[in-house]
């Protein structure tokens, strides 16, 4: 009956201990968890960010500018297009 | 112990006779009745710290390791038909300070002063202010902030906000409007949508460690409801050739401001609606003033001869003329009521197209009076003059139509061509509309739409080719406005230019230039309307103030929309001009 005894006390600490370290366990994978949640919003922040600053950068106004003052191009009207009729989808 | 009494007992301690107490039987029930008690007490407070008050200690508890934490929601964005992003939400930090945790350090206040664009007196006096939280400076930029954070203040910290980004800037800024430091809108699409685009913010609590790791989730975690986002009927790409257009208009002339407006008649979207002086709507310290008018909504003015082709369109429906009739305009000048209504050209007899076509007063008069102050009452309201615009828009007017019960003969007059009322530029494009879809009228829409609009019917359909017919006669060679001419594209439309009112009267120098008009005129698309306020470069008329802009915008946005030209145009392309070899076979 004592030996019983012993081996569950022996047991029950041992569970004890492992409870202990997975709680720990859990823990420190939580907060890593966490952090990598924080670093994906602030990824996403950013991403907004420069697609809203990539858009700034290329906006109609600036593109035509820098198209008719760098490269000397020109607005194209119609007197310079050429149109072609879609003959529909090719057999 | 030989003897006992009834009402003691005696104890025993010891067994030594000289110790022997006699210890009254009532003090030991005392004790035990004491000790008894103040188990009672102790067993009494368990019971209320853990069953009574449990959830107070559990509270107070989570107080000292837990933290709820704010999830904000970000605002939604705002986007053209295309899905060009015209206002969206970054995170910047926001610079903030615990004045009672700064200490003395003078050195360092100065350098942070001066990064932070104050002079030391100022920073003094705003950390003075509170000494547990003042903000330094909002949504400053991460370079900033990282500058900042390098001095090494105590005291010293930032948080993440949200800030509005408005890659488009002030090529739309008087549509999309903008929001003030806490993120409400203030202004346009911002103020109008704010309840859409407001999100709710959510928040979890959870428990923090001594590093101030998050190391577990405790209760429910409230998700934040981010802010829907709005996709406006503009088109960027057109929104900015008419922004700068109506900008360089108004330096060429001269002008104090200018407006265009471009509508989808076939969808009634707002393609277009551009105002110049403009503002950059992300900068926050120049949002005052007039800039930030939309004037194309804000701003009435009497329309003019924009009026008479309702006129003309009102005597036909009714069978009062056609448009080949005669209206005899010589001498130039007509009276009603002793006021006399004049031509600035005199033009002898005109068929009822010209007097479109050439903006005869005296002739669009003539018209005007047959008909009774109801029937052109119900006209001008019927095509939204002095009706408040059905648009979900802020600052938007009515303009003034006043009751026909209240006319007098010669404000009958005048007002048929076009003084006395009153409308913004808006509304006169989209009563023009009326004469592109064939005589419906349809509600406009600032966000994209997806069926075709339900219209309501003002002319019937041969009335408005007719008019049509006239509008395109007088954008053209022998009308007001020759140089609203496009190439590739037919076009039709009305010019209009009056003295400015100011006080009572008129101004004699100060002019407003206007010019409405569809295109194309066989199968219109497209209703462009142009304001040019106080062109004041010599030239003032509508038609060569306003009509170049016109062209100049049918012709791109017609482009843009894939519109295939509908009237020859002579190529300039070279092409190999050299005769071809016959092949030989």
């Amino acid at each position: 009956m004592n030996r019983l005894n012993a081996l569950l006390l022996v047991a029950l600490v041992a569970s004890s201990l492992v409870l202990v370290k997975s709680a720990y366990d859990a823990r420190r994978l939580f907060a890593d968890l966490d952090r990598e949640r924080g670093e994906q919003r602030r990824l996403e922040l950013d991403r907004e960010r420069l697609e809203a600053e990539r858009q700034a950068q290329a906006t109609h106004l600036r593109v035509e500018q820098v198209a008719r003052e760098k490269l000397a191009m020109r607005t194209a009207t119609p007197a310079v297009t050429q149109y072609v009729v879609d003959p529909g989808p090719a057999k | 112990m030989k003897h006992k009494a009834p009402s003691s007992r005696r104890v025993t301690y010891a067994a030594s006779p000289l110790l022997a107490a006699k210890t009254p039987p009532g003090r030991s029930r005392f004790v035990v009745a004491l000790v008894a008690l103040a188990f009672a007490v102790l067993v009494g407070r368990a019971v209320y710290i853990q069953i009574i008050g449990a959830g107070f200690y559990q509270q107070q508890g989570e107080m000292r390791y837990g933290r709820t934490l704010d999830l904000p929601a970000s605002r939604g964005r705002i986007v053209d038909r295309n899905g060009q992003i015209l206002a969206t939400s970054i995170t910047t930090p926001s610079i903030w300070a615990i004045p009672k945790g700064m200490g003395a350090d003078r050195a360092g206040r100065e350098k942070l002063a001066r990064l932070l664009g104050m002079t030391p007196p100022e920073l003094d006096k705003r950390l003075a202010e509170n000494a547990n939280f003042v903000w330094l400076r909002r949504q400053v930029d991460e370079s900033l902030w990282l500058t900042v954070k390098a001095l090494g203040l105590k005291g010293v910290y930032q948080v993440a906000e949200y800030r509005r980004q408005y890659p488009e800037g002030e090529a739309a800024a008087h549509v999309v409007g903008f929001t003030n430091v806490e993120d409400q809108g203030l202004e346009g699409v911002e103020l109008a949508f704010q309840k859409e685009l407001q999100g709710r913010d959510g928040s979890r609590a959870v428990v923090r460690d001594r590093l101030g790791r998050v190391v577990e989730d405790i209760g429910e975690q409230v998700d934040p409801v981010n802010g829907r986002d709005i996709e406006l009927a503009l088109d960027s790409k057109v929104q900015a050739f008419a922004y700068q257009r109506i900008r360089d208009a108004v330096a060429e002339h001269k002008a104090q401001a200018g407006s265009v407006v471009v509508l989808d008649v076939q969808t009634g979207e707002v393609l277009a609606l551009a105002n110049f002086p403009s503002f950059d709507p992300g900068d926050r310290h120049h949002l005052t003033g007039a800039q930030l008018r939309n004037r194309a909504l804000t701003d009435t003015f009497e329309p003019g001869s924009t009026m008479k082709p309702f006129i003309a369109g009102l005597a036909m429906q009714s069978g009062r003329v056609t448009p080949s009739t005669v209206i005899q305009t010589a001498p130039g000048w007509m009276t009603i009521t002793g006021s006399t209504i004049r031509d600035a050209h005199p033009h002898g007899p005109l068929t009822v197209a010209q007097v479109i076509q050439k903006s005869s007063n005296v002739g669009t008069v003539k018209m005007a009076m047959q008909m009774q102050p109801r029937e052109m009452w119900e006209l001008f309201s019927s095509v939204g003059f002095g009706q408040k615009p059905q648009l979900n828009f802020p600052g938007a007017v009515t303009g003034r139509l006043r009751p026909y019960k209240s006319w007098r003969p010669i404000e009958q007059a005048t007002m048929s061509y076009g003084y006395g009322l009153s409308t913004s530029l808006f509304q006169l494009a989209r009563a023009y509309s009326v004469f592109a879809r064939d005589g419906e009228l349809i509600p406009i829409s600032m966000l994209r739409q997806d069926g075709p609009p339900v219209g309501v019917r003002v002319f019937t359909p041969q009335t408005a080719r007719a008019v049509r017919e006239m509008l395109r006669m007088a954008a053209g060679p022998g009308g007001t406005a020759p140089k609203a001419q496009a190439i590739g594209y037919s076009v039709g439309g009305k010019t209009g230019t009056a003295h400015k009112q100011e006080g009572k009267g008129y101004a004699t120098n100060k002019f407003r230039a206007w010019f409405v008009g569809l295109a194309p005129a066989s199968n219109p698309r497209i209703v462009v309307a142009v304001m040019v306020d106080e062109p004041s470069n010599r030239v003032y008329y509508g038609g060569d103030v306003a009509a170049p802009v016109f062209s100049q915008v049918v012709q791109q946005t017609l482009r843009m929309l894939g519109v295939p030209p509908d009237i020859d145009v002579k190529q300039q392309i070279v092409t190999d001009a050299l005769p071809a070899v016959q092949e030989s076979f």
